[in-house]
């Protein structure tokens, strides 16, 4: 039987190669053999993805293979998330609620920051694109959210984030607000006065799970 | 400041002509902004030929930019294959967008197939209006034709798509076959109904290396590409644009071997330089790179000295040089910033 750390590489790898079957299988290995589930997705698929961010910024890799990462990430997530739940050892960390703004139809980056806060433990409802103002507010009452995450790519769509802003600060006190896109950067997330700012879907999941205090 | 010795119809068609100018040209593609600066839904552009064409032709002569008048859109293709589209009639919408894509499933690609009567789906009918009233009043008339693979992802939804290039890349040279021969028919007709002579073809490429390696662009994008600009340059077709938008600097050798028409213009983003782009492209028009961001947020002053700079750098180009913003001019840019880009042609610009 393989032992923890070869388990971890193969998680990393078929993350890394975009191989849903490997990932699976690694997975399986993993409940198999005892491996913390935690621990699984933490050091195994996450850091896969993570690997794969860094090799994007470096134009190592492209979009395309981010995606089939992604979607292996996601099968193996299905796999070990469960028995993460069931141990009851690390509790889910919070609920955030993500969308692209209204007239944004651009979510490619927005999903990849989805992904990112899902591995790290945060339970996600995906609003999608071209959401409304109200569209965001009833789905974080719906939801119990602690975390509203907004992604605009247009300087036409970030004023939308920019209006919402004093709406949200009323209607949703207590929820944090986190925002990104290649518009957007720390001093205008300050002077607007969202919670927090990611430049990129690893920096997203930091910030979120340090908002949430877990 | 120094008034032009030529008009605004003068200096394309010698621009055009590969002959002497008076200044710098400077050629916008400004759509949505039009509408703003007439007081009209920006929908107006693309959903409404007369209103569009008018618009377009009085930011014309309240600026005096040199061109361009055209009718299309990044996010186009998939409203002629039977997706939803929307236009933007709705507050912070800028552009027509895909509500939902006509392919879902990959039975959905592989079912996919070029209409019989490809002047009736989608948007084509406003297409070919708003061409038929640039052909009655005397203008280069302008078609959109592509390019495949950002129709692709406005036929499949760009996150399939992308999947299907890594996992399926049949399916994906399916649908882009399919594409390029609607494209193509397309092409046809606008060059039998106006005549090649008049036609300015152009498309609108979102193959960034922020999203494709240069080598998805070699197998999926450049080959497509290549089959309409070769067809077409065949056909005679007077002017080739292509807008390479985003981060494309390892995508340019291909583009450099494209066929462009009898005359060709390549615009570039604020990624590409303008010495690049010249050094790639030496016997054609270049257009660009004014950061739209800068246009839309930044000062009069950020967007002259911008201008400036461009203007220095591609004045001396042998192929042509055009002033413009990287992509589109923002729709609610501020006019004073706008005008600060023909008024630094005029005063950087001079041959
Ligand atoms: C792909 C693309 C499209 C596709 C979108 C497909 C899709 N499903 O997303 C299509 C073709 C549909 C499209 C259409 C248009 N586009 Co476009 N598009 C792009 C492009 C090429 C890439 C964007 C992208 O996906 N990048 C890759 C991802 C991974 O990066 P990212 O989005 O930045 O996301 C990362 C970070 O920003 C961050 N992040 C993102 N969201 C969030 C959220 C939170 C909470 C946090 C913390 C972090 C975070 O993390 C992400 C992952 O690391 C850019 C150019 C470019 N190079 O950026 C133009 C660009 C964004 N588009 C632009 C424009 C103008 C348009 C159109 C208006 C064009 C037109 N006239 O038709 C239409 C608008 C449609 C609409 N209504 O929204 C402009 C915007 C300029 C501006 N004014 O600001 C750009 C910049 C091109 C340019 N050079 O001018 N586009």
């Amino acid at each position: 039987m393989a032992d923890e750390a070869t388990i971890l590489g193969q998680l990393k790898q078929a993350v890394m190669d975009g191989d849903e079957d490997a990932a699976v299988a690694a997975a399986n290995e993993a409940v198999a053999t005892g491996v913390d589930p935690q621990k699984a997705i933490m050091e195994g698929l996450a850091a896969g993805m993570a690997e794969m961010g860094r090799l994007y910024e470096e134009e190592e890799c492209y979009v395309p293979e981010l995606m089939v990462s992604s979607e292996a990430l996601y099968a193996g997530l299905a796999v070990l998330q469960p028995l993460v739940a069931a141990s009851g050892k690390a509790a889910k960390k919070g609920t955030a609620v993500i969308g692209a703004v209204q007239g944004d139809i651009h979510d490619i980056g927005k999903n990849l920051v989805k992904m990112m806060l899902e591995v790290s433990g945060i339970e996600v409802v995906d609003l999608g694109r071209d959401v409304e103002m109200e569209s965001f507010i009833a789905a974080v009452k719906d939801a119990n959210a602690d975390l509203l995450c907004m992604s605009a790519l247009m300087t036409t769509t970030i004023i939308a984030i920019k209006d919402y802003m004093p709406e949200f600060k009323a209607k949703l006190p207590g929820v944090k607000i986190m925002i990104g896109g290649a518009p957007l950067n720390q001093h205008l997330a300050d002077e607007w006065g969202a919670d927090g700012y990611g430049e990129n879907a690893m920096e997203a999941a930091r910030v979120a799970v340090r908002l949430l205090g877990a | 400041m120094q008034c032009d010795q030529m008009t605004s119809q003068e200096r394309w068609d010698a621009l055009i002509a590969h002959e002497p100018v008076d200044r710098v040209p400077c050629l916008q593609f400004i759509l949505g902004h039009t509408a703003v600066v007439n007081g009209k839904p920006i929908a107006k552009i693309y959903d409404d030929a007369a209103e569009s064409l008018a618009c377009q032709k009085n930011a014309m002569a309240l600026y005096g930019h040199d061109g361009l008048i055209m009718h299309g859109w990044a996010n186009a293709g998939g409203a002629e294959f039977g997706g939803d589209i929307e236009f933007p009639y709705r507050k912070y919408t800028g552009a027509p967008m895909m509500k939902k894509s006509p392919v879902q499933s990959e039975d959905d690609a592989w079912k996919l197939a070029v209409p019989d009567d490809i002047l009736t789906v989608g948007t084509m009918p406003v297409a070919l209006e708003f061409s038929r009233l640039q052909y009655e009043s005397g203008m280069t008339v302008t078609v959109q034709v592509g390019s495949p693979l950002t129709w692709a992802g406005s036929v499949c939804g760009e996150e399939r798509l992308m999947i299907w290039i890594m996992k399926k890349p049949e399916l994906v040279h399916h649908v882009l076959r399919v594409i390029t021969d609607f494209i193509k028919k397309k092409a046809d007709h606008w060059i039998d109904t106006f005549g090649a002579e008049r036609l300015m073809a152009f498309d609108l490429c979102i193959e960034t290396n922020k999203l494709y390696s240069p080598k998805h662009f070699e197998a999926f994008g450049f080959p497509y590409l290549k089959e309409i600009h070769d067809h077409m340059t065949a056909r005679g077709t007077a002017i080739f644009l292509s807008h390479i938008c985003g981060e494309q600097n390892k995508n340019l050798p291909l583009w450099s071997q494209l066929s462009y028409g009898k005359r060709g213009m390549v615009s570039v983003g604020k990624e590409v330089s303008i010495a690049k782009a010249r050094e790639m492209f030496p016997g054609i028009i270049v257009m660009g790179n004014v950061d739209p961001i800068t246009v839309q947020e930044g000062t009069p002053e950020q967007v002259r000295e911008l201008s400036r700079e461009c203007i220095e750098d591609g004045k001396g180009h042998p192929g042509g040089f055009a002033l413009m913003t990287g992509c589109e001019v923002p729709p609610q840019a501020p006019p004073v910033n706008v005008d600060q880009m023909v008024k630094a042609c005029r005063e950087f610009g001079r041959y």
